[in-house]
């Protein structure tokens, strides 16, 4: 007898984004603080809704056992932080993998009638049980590294999840203090995965097109505090150990602009 | 061969209260926006610009490559060089005189220059013993030394120091140096209540006509000057308690002051033939410009007088009288500062100016004044105004700034 996702979609009109939050967003990601706004802000934006599905008593995996292992996201055109907009998820596409399974959750976002903004977070429960053949999943390219290594360090702070936290409301224990951290099994908290995505893709800085496709795998937790250097090379970027090693792996590709 | 540096035209965020919409945003933040806005205007994405000067005169020490780094966040290809530059309240303005001056020896055909003041993101100092504590600390070998270096600090050290405007050698504030010019040039309260009104109607009616639509860009949900009120009076200005001064000489207020403000303000200049090229706007040309500094430290001068200095120097240079302006832009650091410049030309010899010709579309009192930002917002208005004129229509700007020293250029249309 197999898992079933919730179905249907959560949704919420006419959300007004947080002048302040989405500042303090950007000061925490490393963006500067623009009208607009970035697409992993617009994840954020969504993810009150993807907690309701999870928490949902519809949703059949318990949360403690969830990896996040991949995202995407589709930025259709510049949205501004004034912008209201409508907020929908969706949980979708359960399937078996060799160490439990996989599903998505599928954020939309429009303004009036407009796709501006599609995610999809790709997440595993690795306490469920889907019967079936594994699909195949594509490892994203590792950029090749200067010769030198990577062109950015980043020294991240022992506090830096509870920083992430409090903007992006990502509570989740594993990320704030040693001693909930090692409750989960892990030696020291772990910055977010969506915190590593985010300044991955600030790391562009002025150079991000105005819509865009990035897409990310996250390869290995970092743990805090810690050092790791970024790596891009095109298309493809990394997030890397001192050994070059990848903790994220990425792609950002610029598509055309809805206007 | 000869170039001509033109101002193709300007960009802006509004302007706001310190510690309002813009308290989350960095000096950094505002000045990205400000370029970003302009990259937008005219098509820049992408493109290399020869060089960028812009500076601010509340800078943290994280910020001492302030313009590189706005570069690198806004849309501007990563090969724009830029350059950080400071003169107090002039800084705007002499960003203009470095760039054009550059166009003009041929050393670059594109340039954008401006300023960023964040008043409410200002750095806020230690004590001096903190700060020698730490250094101190910092360069031990040995934690001994180290936990010694520390155990110097003293409870009194921890205190902040406010931020404060405050010129070095007189210990005078800002306002406070004025109050003495404005007492010592006679300068009455109801003149300054009335330029100060004038300002916010001007102003007013500069925004309502549409006049700022090519010249700023909404940020942070905020469109329009926020310190600008359309419908104040006389009678409520002459209702304010004064701020400076002492006693029955005492006519400075909030109100014929310029408040605390954040914004950012950028210019677009380029050598006349890349204009036309890229079929840009070729709004005026920068004629010539002049920086002058007044003895203030003896009392033998005013602070913000040194404008006064200036101007002469440029005209003669020119040969030119102040007839020859249609406009005049003299910053409103205080109400006060515009009266008493005007009276001293007037004294020296140098001539009247025509108030009907000063500050049309309303100054700093009502715009408010984010210090290093003033040059690049008064530059992109008088430069759009004079092409309105039309070709040979001059325009004198003059700025004050802190350490008693003064910038003024002249622009002419096209």
């Amino acid at each position: 007898m197999g898992a079933k996702l919730p179905r249907g979609e959560v949704s919420l009109d006419d959300y007004r984004q947080d002048l302040e939050q989405s500042a303090a967003y950007a000061r925490v990601t490393g963006f500067s603080v623009k009208d607009a706004v970035p697409a992993t802000w617009l994840h954020v934006c969504t993810f009150g809704l993807q907690g309701r599905i999870l928490r949902s008593k519809e949703f059949p995996f318990s949360l403690a056992g969830l990896v996040h292992v991949s995202n995407e996201m589709v930025l259709h055109r510049p949205v501004g932080v004034a912008e209201r907009l409508r907020l929908a998820v969706t949980a979708e596409n359960l399937q078996p993998h060799k160490k439990g399974a996989t599903f998505e959750l599928r954020g939309r976002i429009h303004v009036g009638d407009e796709l501006v903004w599609e995610g999809s977070s790709n997440y595993l429960s690795t306490k469920a049980d889907v019967p079936g053949d594994p699909p195949e999943t594509k490892r994203l390219p590792m950029p090749e590294a200067q010769a030198g290594g990577a062109s950015q360090r980043w020294r991240l702070p022992a506090d830096l999840g509870r920083q992430y936290a409090r903007v992006s409301g990502d509570w989740n224990p594993i990320h704030l203090h040693p001693l909930t951290a090692r409750i989960f099994g892990f030696p020291r908290p772990i910055i977010h995965g969506m915190w590593t995505h985010a300044r991955a893709l600030a790391a562009f800085g002025g150079q991000l097109p105005d819509a865009y496709r990035v897409r990310v795998q996250f390869t290995k937790p970092i743990l805090l505090p810690g050092r790791v250097g970024f790596v891009v090379d095109g298309d493809s970027f990394a997030v890397v150990d001192k050994e070059g090693k990848p903790k994220l792996v990425g792609e950002l590709t610029e598509v055309p602009a809805a206007s | 061969m000869t170039h001509t540096a033109v101002v193709v035209g300007g960009n802006r965020t509004p302007f706001v209260k310190a510690g309002t919409k813009y308290a989350s945003a960095s000096a950094q933040d505002l000045l990205t926006a400000a370029i970003d806005g302009l990259v937008a205007r005219f098509g820049l994405a992408g493109a290399k610009i020869d060089e960028v000067a812009a500076g601010a005169v509340l800078k943290h020490s994280r910020d001492f490559n302030l313009t590189r780094e706005s570069v690198l966040g806004s849309a501007l290809s990563p090969h724009t060089p830029a350059v950080d530059l400071a003169q107090a309240c002039a800084t705007g303005l002499e960003a203009v005189i470095y760039t054009s001056n550059k166009i003009r020896l041929g050393q670059a055909r594109s340039a954008i220059a401006g300023g960023t003041d964040s008043a409410s993101d200002a750095p806020i100092v230690v004590t001096e013993g903190l700060r020698k504590a730490i250094l101190r600390a910092s360069r031990a070998r040995s934690l001994g030394d180290r936990l010694k270096a520390l155990a110097s600090i003293r409870p009194s050290d921890l205190m902040p120091v406010p931020p404060a405007v405050i010129e070095p050698r007189t210990g005078l504030s800002m306002g406070e140096s004025q109050a003495l010019t404005t007492t010592r040039w006679e300068v009455s309260r109801e003149d300054q209540d009335q330029l100060s009104y004038d300002s916010h109607q001007n102003l007013a009616r500069a925004w309502d006509s549409g006049f700022f639509d090519d010249l700023v860009t909404a940020y942070r949900g905020v469109s329009r000057d926020s310190i600008l009120r359309a419908d104040t009076t006389l009678e409520k200005l002459a209702s304010l308690r004064t701020v400076f001064g002492r006693g029955d000489d005492a006519t400075m207020t909030a109100g014929n002051s310029t408040a605390l403000t954040d914004g950012a303000a950028v210019v677009l200049l380029a050598e006349e033939s890349l204009a036309r090229e890229r079929n840009w706007p070729v709004l005026a040309k920068v004629v010539d410009s002049q920086i002058a500094a007044a003895d203030y430290v003896t009392g033998a001068e005013d602070l913000l007088l040194a404008p006064t200095r200036a101007i002469p120097e440029l005209l003669e240079r020119g040969g030119l009288t102040l007839d020859d302006f249609e406009l005049f832009e003299f910053h409103e650091a205080f109400a006060s500062t515009v009266l008493a410049t005007l009276k001293a030309l007037e004294q020296n010899g140098v001539g009247a100016v025509d108030r009907a010709k000063v500050n049309v579309d309303g100054s700093s009192l009502a715009a408010g004044h984010p210090f290093a930002a003033t040059g690049g917002r008064i530059v992109a208005s008088l430069a759009k105004r004079l092409a309105e004129r039309g070709s040979g229509a001059k325009g004198l700007i003059s700025i004050c700034a802190a350490g008693g020293q003064g910038a003024v250029m002249i622009l002419e249309a096209l």
